[in-house]
């Protein structure tokens, strides 16, 4: 003990900015050490992006698709695979310590929301960009699909709309996860899919049912998908897109950070927190 | 001297009431007005027998649970209102630790760290500081599902110290482990204390364990604190009193069970135990009454009684 007392003189904590950052490397650190222990995880980077870009690719061929819906199709196809492997990594968050009854330890330091939301999310950014890559690699190799064909700024305003899409479906997901327990757990993947079959992934959303429409509304991702097909000459089904989704995400960001505080202190006060670290 | 300044803990009237079943209509009754008040710098024995409420009251102090009813400051803060303040200055670890499967000793001990903000030298120096200390050296490459339940145990008591923490919680720590590392445990606690100045709060089914480490022993059950104080105290309190084991010629005279400050009186084949209320006092007394008698004591021992007595006496 003298010698942790000795070595340890003098070291304290960060504050601040330096502390924010000290603690969102923490979580991005370990989903990347994770993802890097991790078969499964070569899964979700490249065999299921790597699939879903091929038979959709091939679906296309088969269809005799004109170009332009070809690439209609396989903006669908690359917003489902980018916001999915995105928004798991946000949720790997809460479950790598769900799977490994290790709850309870991250709740007993300091860290706030933001910093597990963020450092997961930032991962997922980074493996969302790989996913992205191979498909477009995938798509204009074998399918002649121009991913910059709307321009490199409107690819990297979908693709950031995309991504925050997945940080909010992330903290809801943690949110159930944290109120309902491992019952809750397939919303991790399940979520995303309906989604993006509201949010018109392979057709536009004026073919849902009028019901449908309505909540295709108040998706951002319906917005961002139309934004980016617009720049491949579609119509756009909605007047300024691009606001809409992002206002429409600062929203949700907003709602789910609150969802998942309040779903952390209802667990506090349930002791499903402790249960789940049992 | 204000409380805030003298108690490292200070819990007055902790309820917490667990609802289960289908619309929460299953009620458990896990504190019914738990107070406890520890000293800064002391080591505190929580017993009790299972589901008395021990961990429940732990995980109050710790900020895991927020209490129904009552309050709770450590060092002064109160832990559901300055929670994330609470949270820097304690830690907790428990016999049923675990952590992320596939994380090594270092990484685990980093990740924490992390949280608790350090980081670049600062974190290297003490996580390494803490894998010397907990003996984790040869099992750094090893992953966490591979370690041993011992190995576990030392690093959840090494990732409990990240923070040098004012405040720590042990919930049964050496619950399952080997005797040697059991003992190389409690020492580290002894020496935390000795060395740190930690106000520490253990929870024990180990007597001795207690016996041996703390200053102070509280007993709870059904969710209440039913005594609190020095071992030797709560002996006194609750009358179990030391036992004077002598073996007399004649072998039990008259009128011996009447004598000032005899409790109980049984015999055991040529033995007579007397149970009395202190030993110091009542040995000279009883052995010159017994002089004065006449009769002879062929032999004298005296047997003071373990903490184990009087956790059964409290636990019925």
């Amino acid at each position: 003990m003298s010698s942790l007392a000795e070595q340890s003189a003098g070291l304290r904590p960060v504050d601040g900015l330096r502390a924010e950052w000290t603690r969102t490397w923490a979580f991005a650190h370990r989903n990347l050490v994770m993802a890097r222990r991790n078969v499964f995880f070569v899964f979700e980077l490249a065999f299921w992006p790597g699939v879903a870009m091929l038979s959709h690719g091939l679906l296309t061929r088969f269809l005799e698709l004109t170009p332009q819906m070809t690439a209609f199709i396989l903006a669908g196809t690359v917003a489902l695979s980018t916001v999915q492997v995105c928004q798991l990594d946000v949720a790997y968050v809460v479950l790598f310590d769900i799977w490994s009854k290790s709850m309870k330890h991250q709740f007993l330091t300091p860290t706030e929301i933001r910093h597990l939301a963020v450092g997961s999310w930032l991962v997922g950014v980074g493996r969302g960009v790989v996913v992205f890559a191979l498909m477009a690699a995938i798509g204009s190799s074998f399918f002649g699909f121009d991913f910059l064909g709307a321009g490199p700024l409107s690819l990297a305003l979908f693709l950031f709309g995309c991504f925050l899409c997945s940080l909010i479906i992330g903290l809801c997901v943690c949110a159930l996860v944290v109120l309902f327990g491992t019952r809750a757990e397939t919303s991790a993947w399940a979520t995303v899919n309906l989604l993006v079959m509201l949010s018109g992934i392979y057709y536009p959303v004026s073919v849902l049912p009028g019901w449908a429409q309505t909540v295709s509304a108040a998706i951002p991702l319906t917005y961002f998908l139309d934004y980016f097909r617009t720049g491949y000459g579609f119509p756009a089904a909605f007047a300024h897109p691009l606001a809409a989704g992002f206002g429409l995400a600062a929203l949700y960001l907003a709602l789910a950070h609150w969802a998942f505080a309040a779903a952390i202190t209802r667990s506090r006060r349930t002791g499903l927190l402790l249960k789940l670290s049992e | 001297m204000a409380a805030a300044e003298t108690l490292a803990v200070d819990a007055r009237g902790l309820t917490k009431t667990f609802r289960g079943g289908w619309l929460g209509r299953r009620r458990t009754e896990a504190l019914r007005g738990a107070s406890l008040a520890v000293p800064r710098g002391a080591i505190m024995g929580l017993l009790g027998p299972n589901g008395a409420g021990k961990t429940t009251l732990l995980s109050i102090l710790a900020t895991l649970l927020i209490p129904d009813g009552g309050t709770a400051r450590i060092l002064g803060l109160d832990v559901v209102k300055q929670a994330r303040e609470v949270r820097r200055r304690l830690n907790m670890t428990s016999g049923n630790t675990s952590f992320v499967w596939s994380l090594r000793p270092p990484e685990v001990l980093e990740f924490y760290g992390r949280l608790y903000g350090f980081q670049g030298r600062a974190l290297r120096i003490r996580v390494e500081a803490l894998i010397e200390l907990c003996e984790l050296g040869p099992h750094r490459k090893t992953q966490y599902n591979e370690l041993s339940t011992g190995l576990k145990q030392r690093l959840a008591f090494a990732k409990s110290l990240l923070n040098d923490p004012e405040v720590l919680f042990l919930d049964e720590p050496t619950l399952g482990l080997d005797p040697d590392v059991s003992v190389r445990i409690r020492a580290q606690v002894a020496r935390l204390r000795r060395e740190r100045g930690t106000t520490i709060i253990l929870t024990t089914h180990y007597m001795r364990e207690a016996e041996e480490l703390c200053d102070e022993i509280a007993f709870i059950k059904g969710g209440r604190i039913l005594a609190q104080g020095p071992s030797d105290a709560l002996k006194r309190q609750i009358r179990i009193g030391e036992v004077i084991a002598l073996k007399l010629d004649p072998a039990e005279p008259a009128g011996f069970a009447d004598l000032a400050g005899v409790l109980d009186v049984r015999r055991h084949g040529d033995t007579v135990e007397a149970t009395v209320d202190a030993v110091e006092k009542r040995l000279p007394e009883i052995l010159r009454w017994l002089h004065d008698q006449g009769v002879v004591v062929r032999d004298c021992r005296v047997h003071e009684p373990d903490l184990e007595e009087v956790f059964v006496e409290l636990a019925r």
